[in-house]
């Protein structure tokens, strides 16, 4: 993956001299993010048995993205309707559509404690809202997730028995939340206070 | 590749593309032109590389968000077909730079419009004026430039007119 926005791009009109972020720029960043921790949580899942959950299919592109990287592994889709591109729909079966607080709960009942990795792509312009649907998800993610189970979201879903997993090490990364649940004889971190911010 | 890769790819090389532009021609006056508005990453980038500097914007619907775009007579809405030939005796031959993005994902109308903006956008350049567009343009080898070469061959293309 490319770097920072401080390469080829910003540096080129440097006669501005003006650092600001461009919604473009914006986009980039949280972009590539988003793929550089879904590609550490590919590795890092890899020899952890269990079904994956996409919370949010949006238009599909991080669904297309998680298939691509974790071949063969079972992921199930939650998202309140499809609105996505045709070829990133998955079958019925794995595909769990109304409101989260219902499709949530039901989840944490059908996959108690054996999911490998639960994404949470739920961000939205409304700051407030995205913080209340974090803590409610985080509150099932301990009843969802097997031991040593991981979690990634754009939102702070920091929960009961959580570890911070730190960030990828590439430069020129927005903030990611990336979360993994203890084995029982691990210490847990403190309330989870500080949440993974990759800088 | 993913479509996650993909759109990163895409977004890369219109930043990649956009500075390389700017460099080039950011001593020209003249209003922008941006052809497909969006969501407005872009418009919003071409903001940022040209503060102050007047953008029109031409786009088939109207935005669902006005704070996206540009206000009044530089929101140019229909079909680029119609509107563009329609403005194109106010803009003259002396726009700077033109950033083109109005390509889909259906190849047929894809190749319409190209042949289209490929007869179109090179009367409307001052010279060194750029275009950057994200369809290939028939015809006009003699004002190709070859992209920085971040980019992948083939996923965004420079003419400039000498």
């Amino acid at each position: 993956m490319g770097g920072g926005l401080d390469g080829r791009g910003l540096g080129a009109v440097d006669w501005r001299g003006t650092g600001t972020m461009s919604r473009l720029d914006i986009n980039i960043r949280r972009l590539e993010t988003q793929r550089a921790c879904l590609n550490l949580m590919a590795e890092l899942v890899r020899d952890l048995p269990g079904p994956i959950l996409e919370l949010g299919l949006g238009n599909g592109r991080t669904y297309d993205h998680l298939r691509e990287i974790m071949p063969g592994r079972e992921i199930f889709v939650f998202d309140r309707e499809v609105s996505a591109h045709p070829d990133c729909i998955p079958d019925a079966a794995h595909l769990l559509l109304g409101d989260f607080h219902e499709t949530v709960p039901q989840a944490a009942a059908r996959f108690a404690g054996t999911v490998a990795l639960v994404h949470a792509d739920v961000g939205s312009a409304n700051a407030q809202r995205d913080a209340r649907l974090a803590r409610f998800i985080a509150g099932f993610l301990p009843d969802l997730l097997r031991p040593g189970g991981l979690v990634a979201s754009d939102r702070d879903v920091a929960f009961a028995g959580a570890q911070s997993v730190p960030a990828p090490a590439s430069k020129g990364l927005g903030p990611y939340f990336l979360y993994r649940r203890a084995d029982a004889d691990e210490p847990v971190d403190a309330a989870v206070a500080e949440p993974a911010r990759p800088e | 590749m993913s479509r996650l890769d993909s759109l990163i790819r895409r977004l890369r090389a219109q930043h990649a593309c956009l500075a390389t532009a700017a460099d080039m021609m950011h001593t020209l006056s003249g209003p922008i032109l941006e052809l497909g508005l969006g969501n407005g990453r872009t418009y919003d980038h071409l903001r940022g590389l040209f503060p102050g500097r007047r953008i029109v914007v031409f786009e088939k619907y109207a935005p669902h968000d006005p704070m996206i775009g540009p206000g009044g007579a530089d929101l140019i809405l229909g079909d680029i077909r119609d509107t563009l030939p329609a403005a194109a005796p106010r803009l003259g031959a002396q726009v700077p730079l033109i950033h083109s993005d109005i390509g889909s994902g259906d190849q047929a109308l894809n190749v319409r419009l190209a042949d289209f903006l490929a007869g179109q956008l090179p009367g409307l350049l001052a010279p060194g004026g750029v275009l950057v567009s994200d369809l290939s343009l028939p015809g006009l080898d003699e004002l190709a430039l070859a992209p920085p070469a971040s980019v992948a061959p083939g996923r965004y293309f420079l003419y400039r007119r000498r």
